[in-house]
């Protein structure tokens, strides 16, 4: 139970940045590589505004979320766009935002400095016993903010005009830009989405993890491996994938743990993609093909 | 026959343009009386909080020992490249301090991969180099006759840890948890030989991988095991998730780390829930030693930060060399590894160095240390017989 | 040698034999230019060396096949490892634990290879991934053989039918022998039917698979032979440098392997040789930037990526002016496909 309760928080995280992988491989059918170092630029900002500047965490959260997402709206529009007029092919894509993460990364080191800093939970650090089980402040926090953020962007998606239009964009580029959809507008507006979910996981996670200038790259695998579990583009398939990593994770963690957990984990995973090449938990994909 | 002819056209440019990239630096004339020191560590990269910390601290020794003519007539040099912790790169950046920036002796690198990647080229070259970060015991344990070690001996640490718990603390069940790197697997593996020695009983031996963020099911199995004591072998950030998750989980087993997480960044990560943990370190940041003092309140003044433990120990790596050259006079590697393997009666920050045959500083200190209201408590020192 | 080159330029310039020929003269600039230089350059150059041959392979699985891997520094680690580990224990002869090197590596490859061939985009790229992972995580944790994170030190020093590899030149003929002959091997397997069933998977697998070709064979034969490249590669780092530990092989390092490819150009052999060279040099001649060196990599990462799109080698096949003419290079790739054929 108790492993079930520390899955759950870490399960929202590793879904919120699954979600940005999905979002953005759906509307732009590109990899983002630097959605890990949304995560950490958000918790960076995150930290600037609360920690140093002393300001709201609520106002924090909403501030560091605009920030980001302005941040992967200029890597959409400095590195997608570009790209896609010279009709690249899509590795070049991986290779540039990995780019972006390894300028993110050092701009972050070189700003700074290399050290782990301490953000302080704004529901405090002390837990609260529950028989045998601890319950902590922030845990429910992570999951609570996480899963309103995860409504927002479903009603997003389902209720605005702009969300139709990611999701037409989505499922049919072409016939998307045949019924007069801006794509360049939508393939903006994902990576907007998605950076600001990072952004949101990065604060988030930032008083139990600490804010570090290479946070982005574990956090940025694992959420790529939800996103795959799930199916990549498929949005409640990365929430659950994110879910089902976080748990499995921390149960498998207190079972084996040992050097190896990682080996069965990543070998399971290739285990999964040959027998379900599209995802564990997908549906639609194919009809996609 | 065109395209190819372009092809042809690019390739000879680019091998012009390496041609010229290549031409021999400049050179310096022998009657000057410079040691330039060669500064291998990783500034970017998963182990950038050692590697800027060695940087700032050799920058600071150099730059004392100048303005105080600390090395006699000798000015110190200092020439730093990164090696992102990846022993390739590491190699690289040796070869390019060896080769072009033409150092008398290096210092580096940190993670003990690269150092033993180092290590063939100082060799090859016959230059000395003297590690003050590694720990691996591969460095010192092959009989090379250029290396040097100035960083803290592990195995010392463990057995003073393992012998505080159980003599002092009357801990009988314990469990290890540690990085799975070279300085977590060879600080378990000493554990482990220390824990058989003392009697004392190894419920659980865990791991983690650097850059994990949750221990939780590693501290669970922990607390299930009923172990009484933790011995975590790794550094500082991850000291401090371990010991507020603990907290968090309710396991209130003593904690108990070595030198790499001694650092006053880990009472302020870990605030609450390092209170009480006992740690083997080099040096105490509050101590009335004067030497420490001044390093200390050096170090604050100039980089705005508290020093870490590397920070001493690359610190004193540098007074080790002004101390040699002093003695060696002469540049020579030959002579210069002489006098370094002859150093003694120097009062450092660390301790007193003094090399054994093969190579590793033996001189150093251990101060047994408890964390109190957010500050290092000194319990008892310990020195290292051979 | 050099004559023997020259005069065979000017009696027949032939298309395909020209760009051989500038191989070879590049080869031969390479040598006298370092003769005189330092060993830094040497050392530089043959890590180079050691870099192409594993982006040949993998130009050829993610170039010519289609199929992209981000954990060929899984098998650049067994590679070195293997051979490292039977030259150390069985004091095996260098060219038999190469040997040996390339055929574990294969077979790793294969192991992969099978899951992969029905995977493609970014599943493949997670099936790799994690590839590379598991091989850098056994690596860490199977201490009694792999000595753990410490890794294997003090790997002998190779001798090569009966000539003892001493200095950072002898390594430097020795790999580049071994580049030569693993170039003209690429090549001869890029131009044959192999290498066109390859390009062939890579533009449309459908349409191949309807004209009979056992594509799923194919794939698992591209990921063998690139894994072999890596194995060799490896089993050169290995005695090269001495030292062989976990963290020569993490994630980074497949990264900046595919970067080289892509950079290179992935859809020619020669390609790989640029990329290597390129990147390599740049992340040395950086260094002069200290802390803002990576930034700056990124940056130049980026731009490359965008402005030359088919990478240093699309752009030098079809200058400066031409290049934006992209339309037209697959229908010339295949021309001159067909020509060499012909010849």
């Amino acid at each position: 139970m108790q492993y079930f309760l520390n899955g759950l928080p870490i399960g929202a995280i590793y879904a919120l940045v699954a979600l940005g992988y999905s979002l953005i491989y759906a509307s732009a059918g590109v990899l983002n590589w630097s959605q890990g170092d949304m995560v950490m630029l958000g918790a960076y900002i995150g930290y600037l505004l609360y920690r140093l500047l002393g300001i709201n965490f609520v106002v924090s959260l909403g501030v560091s979320m605009v920030a980001v997402a302005l941040i992967g709206m200029l890597v959409e529009r400095s590195v997608l766009r570009p790209l896609r007029k010279r009709q690249a092919p899509a590795i070049n894509m991986v290779i540039a935002t990995l780019g972006v993460a390894i300028i993110s990364r050092n701009i972050a080191l070189v700003i700074w400095g290399p050290d782990a800093q301490a953000f302080p939970s704004p529901v405090g650090s002390s837990s609260v016993q529950m028989g045998s089980l601890s319950i902590i402040p922030q845990d429910i926090l992570i999951v609570s903010v996480g899963l309103a953020v995860m409504l927002f962007l479903q009603y997003f998606l389902g209720y605005t005009r702009e969300g139709k239009a990611l999701r037409a964009v989505a499922q049919d580029r072409a016939a998307a830009i045949l019924m007069g959809v801006d794509v360049k507008n939508s393939d903006a507006l994902a990576f907007a989405v998605s950076s600001m979910m990072g952004a949101a996981a990065g604060i988030l996670i930032a008083p139990v993890f600490f804010v570090t200038f290479n946070m982005g790259s574990g956090i940025g695998l694992k959420g790529f491996v939800a996103a795959v579990v799930g199916g990549l583009g498929n949005i409640p398939g990365a929430i659950a994938g994110g879910f089902f990593l976080g748990l499995t994770e921390s149960m498998a963690g207190g079972k084996i743990s040992s050097g190896y957990r990682d080996v069965i984990a990543f070998v399971l995973l290739i285990l999964v993609l040959w027998l379900k090449p599209s995802g564990l938990f997908s549906r639609r994909i194919h009809q996609k093909v | 026959m065109v395209r190819d002819k372009k092809l042809l056209s690019t390739m000879v440019i680019s091998m012009l343009v390496f041609g010229v990239l290549s031409l021999p630096g400049y050179t310096r004339s022998l009657n000057e009386k410079v040691l330039k020191i060669g500064v291998v560590g990783p500034e970017s990269g998963g182990s950038a909080q050692l590697g800027q910390a060695q940087h700032k601290a050799v920058q600071m020794a150099v730059e004392e020992i100048n303005a105080s003519k600390g090395a006699g007539d000798w000015k110190l040099e200092a020439y730093f490249e990164d090696d992102e912790g990846n022993p390739t790169k590491s190699a690289n950046a040796t070869n390019k301090l060896l080769q072009k920036s033409e150092v008398n002796v290096i210092i580096g690198a940190i993670n003990s991969s690269c150092t033993l990647a180092d290590m063939v080229y100082t060799e090859r070259a016959g230059i000395p180099q003297i590690t003050a970060g590694s720990t691996g015991a591969d460095i010192t344990g092959q009989g090379k006759k250029w290396i040097f070690r100035t960083a803290v001996n592990d195995e010392f640490q463990a057995n003073a840890l393992v012998k505080y718990a159980v003599n002092v603390l009357g801990i009988k069940k314990v469990a290890t948890l540690t990085a799975a790197d070279d300085y977590g697997q060879s600080g378990a593996k000493l554990l482990k030989a220390a824990a058989d020695k003392y009697g004392l009983e190894l419920v659980a031996t865990l791991t983690y991988n650097n850059g994990d963020k949750d221990f939780k099911p590693q501290l669970l199995t922990i607390k299930d095991k009923g172990a009484k004591g933790i011995f975590l072998w790794g550094l500082y950030t991850e000291a401090a998730l371990i010991a507020r998750q603990a907290q968090q989980l309710g396991v209130n087993s003593q904690l108990f780390g070595a030198s790499g997480m001694a650092a006053m960044k880990l009472m302020e990560l870990g605030e609450q829930a390092v209170e009480g943990m006992v740690l083997t370190q080099s040096f105490l940041p509050n101590s009335w030693d004067p030497k420490v003092k001044d390093f200390v309140t050096k170090y604050r003044q100039k980089y705005n930060e508290d020093p870490i433990p590397h920070a001493a120990q690359a610190y004193d790596t540098v007074y080790i060399l002004a101390d040699a050259i002093k003695r060696s006079k002469s540049m020579a590697p030959a002579k210069l590894r002489e006098a370094i393997s002859k150093t003694s009666w120097l009062q450092l920050v660390t301790g007193s160095p003094r090399f054994n045959g093969r190579g590793d500083d033996v001189g150093k200190r251990l101060l047994i240390t408890k964390i109190q209201d957010g500050k290092f408590v000194f319990i008892k020192a310990v020195t290292a017989g051979e | 040698m050099l004559i023997g080159i020259g005069s065979d330029l000017q009696v027949k310039p032939g298309k395909s034999r020209s760009a051989w020929i500038g191989f070879a003269l590049a080869a031969l600039a390479v040598m006298v230019s370092w003769v005189i230089q330092s060993s830094y350059y040497l050392h530089i150059a043959n890590l180079i060396g050691i870099y192409s041959l594993i982006v040949i392979g993998l130009n050829l699985l993610s170039g010519y096949t289609g199929q992209v891997s981000m954990g060929h520094a899984g098998f650049f680690a067994i590679g070195s490892y293997v051979s490292a580990l039977l030259t150390m224990k069985l004091q095996i002869p260098f060219w038999l634990s190469i040997g040996a090197a390339a055929l574990v590596a294969s077979f790793s490859g294969m192991v992969i290879g099978i899951p992969a061939m029905k995977l493609s985009g970014p599943y493949l790229v997670m099936a790799t991934v994690g590839f590379g992972e598991i091989i850098r995580l056994v690596l860490v944790n199977w201490t009694p053989v792999t000595r753990g994170a410490a890794g294997l030190t003090g790997i002998p020093l190779p001798s090569f039918l009966g000539i003892q590899v001493t200095s950072e030149r002898d390594f430097f003929y020795l790999i580049y022998a071994l580049v030569l002959v693993g170039t003209i091997a690429a090549l001869r397997l890029s131009r044959s039917k192999v290498g066109r069933t390859f390009v062939a998977i890579r533009e449309d697998e459908l349409a191949a698979e309807a004209m009979g070709v056992p594509v799923n064979s194919y794939k698992v034969v591209a990921f063998v032979v690139s894994a072999a490249y890596a194995g060799i590669a490896g089993a050169l780092y290995g005695s090269f440098a001495g030292v062989a530990s976990p963290d020569n092989f993490t994630f980074e390092d497949s990264v900046g392997f595919l970067s080289m490819s892509v950079i290179g150009g992935n859809r020619t052999i020669y390609g790989a040789l640029l990329g290597s060279f390129v990147l390599t040099v740049l992340s040395e001649a950086l260094r002069v930037f200290q802390t803002y060196r990576l930034i700056i990599y990124g940056i130049i990462l980026i731009l490359t990526v965008i402005f030359v799109p088919q990478g240093l080698s699309g752009l030098a096949r079809q200058g400066f002016v031409v290049f934006y003419r992209r339309k037209t290079r697959a229908a010339s790739t295949k021309a001159s496909l067909k020509e060499v054929k012909n010849r």
